[in-house]
């Protein structure tokens, strides 16, 4: 076959060019650690990818919901467990009050229960930042406030939050509340710390009858009435802590499906999109072997040429 | 007998013969590098025998003339496949262009591990999924401010990515209209040249001369105008080349029967037709239509996705936004403004003043994050104006879509490049200048000549004899 002189120049010139940008994209790859970095690199395979980062993204946002929710569990928990300390002691009072209290010992008592509603109200009052814990949704002020008399006597404790609880994802559709509203007695919804009809507690007002009946030294009311009132209000609070713990538990498995779900999504991730070090460089290797073969062959080629015009006379 | 000075004149037209030679080869040597030299060769010929008393006798060599080395067939292949090539070219060029401006780039090395050309210029994808992980950090804390200013952030980011993206796209729609205006204007002045090339190779092949380089350089124009568009050419007995576009003749012969112009259809985007007729011409081949392909379908199509999805985000968000209560209790407002992916923007009154993020689903409880709930979960949702596919994965679908569209160009560019190769390859062996060819008939050539100058200076020592005779 008749090979004309420019033949020899633009092959060498395109295999050249060739393996120059074979180069360039192993290098590309080696450096970056991918082997897709625009869409037309792998079209479908970019599709996937930016699939896969979006899961991704969304699961680390439901590990820092996971986050939050683990924070207020346990802010709502510790203010649970001092709340049963003050059930429980309130509970021994009611029992302790019989009819061989002395007039003294009962005032005594009054007095600490006057204090246990004090208490219970600013644990009532629990902030997580800025929001009231046990308001509801309605988390913007302090849900309870005392009213007390002249004598420092609570006369009432009113309850300014609403029965709403908000829920919050920590995985795709599965949403969960770990806050419970202070009171709800609509009969239906969360079950209300302090109050809720359907159960019987009502806290504070037992409290406040505990106080009044002790003031007054009416042991027969406080057995018969505040008693098994305060024991009522005692298991609803039991029935709060276990439902914190369950949720903590719960927001735990949660976050561990999440860190596996990440781990997934980043391996299907760089099974995508990410470059096998050993054979890129391998191929780089290989490439660069051969543009040096071809710049060798390229250099015999035009040393061979100038042979045939030294030829002339 | 030829006689002693017809002898001489047999020397001299041999040598005069060998000189064309050597002046062709040297010709041939001079545009060895040249792509669009053809090489020449010069045909020798006999020259006109005389009767003598012996017979016909003769009279030596003459160059009869030069032909040009051409296969007219591998020259209509190279035009076939100029216009292939021209055509993916523009598409590769235009579309890589496009993907710049689009400007999603995966990263697995961010610091966010997302997409983007680096964790500080995010693409698309990455900026939607923000806004839903916003309006999630807001349904998880609905009255904490940083969570609020993190989701005007974040949205604020989208909508100028989305502005950003579809300014840029139009930019460069624009810029494809200047490209189509520019090679109509490149594709007419190598139509005059064409015409202008026909009349001096008619005047030249009329007066028995050759036109060789005048050839070289009509064929030249010829792929380089097959390049711009697809062109049939048509052959004539004057050795002119009539050129016709989608079956209208623009050259005949030595006339510029008509040229190409633009024209606006009605939306802006410049098409082609004949200037003089007014004829719309659908294009087959070659640059001009392979920007105008590339601008009204494959970028067309990611814009109208672009926009389809801004829209949709804006109606879907503001459906359940409206419903919303912000940390004042008011209701009713909208999240985005704007109608695509143009226009796209937040609520001014809310991004100056998070607290006015309707979040809560009623009035008067500030802990209530329903709303805000909904707008994180629509990330989730299948919506009916995109096919039933969530945002993500609908703008995943459209840069895939784009993605084949660039590739298939790469590919064919690919393939181009290795038939044109070949094709190229071929014609050198036919057409191009070989060295080692040169070299041999220049010495050849150059031999011929000294022989032939060697007869004469044996003739004329004849001569010097005869007259010596005579003391």
């Amino acid at each position: 076959m008749r090979i004309a002189g420019t033949s020899y120049m633009d092959s060498m010139v395109s295999q050249l060019n060739l393996l120059s940008a074979q180069q360039y994209q192993l290098q590309n790859q080696a450096s970056t650690g991918q082997t897709i970095s625009a869409p037309s690199d792998n079209p479908a395979g970019m599709a996937l990818a930016l699939n896969l980062q979006a899961d991704s993204s969304t699961v680390t946002q439901y590990s820092q919901n996971i986050s939050t929710l683990q924070n207020r569990a346990a802010i709502s928990g510790n203010a649970l467990a001092s709340l049963k300390t003050i059930a429980d002691r309130a509970g021994e009072i009611a029992t302790s009050a019989d009819g061989a209290s002395s007039p003294a010992q009962l005032q005594a008592n009054a007095a600490e229960v006057t204090q246990l509603i004090q208490q219970a109200a600013q644990i009532m009052n629990t902030r997580d930042g800025s929001q009231y814990v046990f308001g509801g949704t309605a988390s913007a002020t302090a849900p309870f406030a005392v009213s007390t008399d002249a004598s420092g006597n609570v006369t009432a404790v009113t309850y300014s939050g609403n029965s709403s609880v908000a829920q919050s994802e920590v995985s795709q559709n599965v949403t969960m509340a770990v806050s419970a509203p202070g009171e709800n007695n609509s009969g239906s919804g969360a079950r209300g710390v302090i109050s809720d009809s359907r159960y019987g507690a009502d806290l504070f007002n037992h409290l406040i009858s505990l106080q009044n009946n002790l003031l007054s030294g009416n042991t027969d009311a406080i057995s018969t009435t505040d008693a098994p009132d305060l024991s009522k209000d005692s298991d609803n609070i039991i029935y709060q802590v276990a439902t914190n713990g369950a949720a903590q538990t719960r927001l735990t498995a949660a976050a561990s499906f999440a860190t596996s779900q990440q781990s997934g999504l980043q391996q299907n991730l760089t099974s995508v999109a990410g470059a096998d070090l050993a054979q890129t460089l391998t191929q780089l290797t290989q490439a660069g072997n051969a543009y040096q073969i071809a710049l060798q062959t390229s250099s015999q080629l035009l040393q061979l040429q100038q042979t045939v015009l030294n030829s002339l006379p | 007998m030829l006689g002693l000075f017809n002898t001489l004149n047999l020397g001299a037209r041999a040598m005069t013969a060998q000189q064309v030679g050597v002046e062709v080869t040297g010709q041939n040597l001079a545009n060895a590098n040249n792509p669009a030299y053809a090489r020449q060769r010069v045909q020798l010929q006999t020259s006109t025998p005389t009767p003598t008393g012996i017979g016909m006798e003769g009279t030596g060599v003459e160059a009869a003339s030069i032909q040009q080395v051409r296969d007219q067939l591998l020259d209509s292949q190279i035009q076939s496949e100029s216009s292939v090539g021209g055509y993916w070219n523009s598409q590769q060029s235009a579309l890589q262009n496009a993907q710049t401006q689009l400007n999603e780039f995966l990263n697995l090395n961010s610091t966010s591990g997302t997409s983007g050309s680096s964790a500080d210029t995010q693409g698309l994808s990455d900026q939607l999924n923000n806004l839903f992980n916003a309006f999630q950090s807001v349904a998880t804390s609905p009255t904490d401010p940083s969570a609020r200013a993190s989701l005007v952030n974040a949205a604020q980011s989208l909508a100028s990515g989305l502005n950003q993206s579809s300014q840029n796209l139009t930019t460069l729609n624009g810029l494809f209209n200047t490209s189509v205006s520019n090679d109509i204007a490149s594709a007419n002045q190598l139509l005059s040249d064409i015409a202008s090339l026909n009349g001096e190779i008619a005047k030249a092949t009329a007066s028995g001369g050759n036109a060789n380089d005048l050839v070289d350089s009509r064929e030249q124009d010829l792929e380089n105008l097959s390049k711009l568009v697809n062109i049939q050419t048509a052959g004539n007995s004057d050795g002119t080349v009539s050129v016709s576009i989608g079956g209208q003749q623009l050259v005949t012969g030595n006339k510029l029967a008509d040229t190409l112009a633009t024209y606006d259809p009605g939306n802006g985007n410049l098409l082609v037709q004949t200037a003089s007729s007014v004829t719309p011409l659908t294009l087959s081949g070659g640059s001009i239509q392979g920007t105008i392909d590339a601008r009204d379908e494959t970028l067309a199509t990611l814009r109208s996705g672009l926009d389809t999805m801004a829209s949709s985000l804006i109606t879907q968000v503001n459906g359940i936004y409206k419903n919303g209560y912000d940390l004042n209790g008011n209701h009713g407002a909208d999240f985005f403004t704007g109608s695509d992916a143009a226009t796209i923007g937040v609520n001014p009154a809310a991004a100056n003043d998070p607290s006015q993020i309707q979040a809560a689903g009623t009035a008067n409880a500030s802990g209530d994050n329903s709303i805000a709930l909904q707008l994180a979960q629509l990330g989730q949702q299948s919506i009916a104006a995109l096919n039933n596919q969530t945002f993500s994965t609908a703008y995943a679908h459209d840069v895939q879509n784009f993605g084949n569209a660039l590739s298939n160009a790469n590919d064919q560019v690919t393939n181009y490049n290795s038939v044109n190769a070949m094709l190229q390859n071929q014609r050198d062996s036919v057409s191009g200048v070989s060295l080692e060819e040169e070299t041999a008939n220049l010495i050849t050539y150059q031999k011929a000549y000294e022989c032939s100058a060697k007869l004469i200076t044996t003739v004329d020592e004849m001569l010097q004899t005869v007259v010596n005779m005579k003391s």
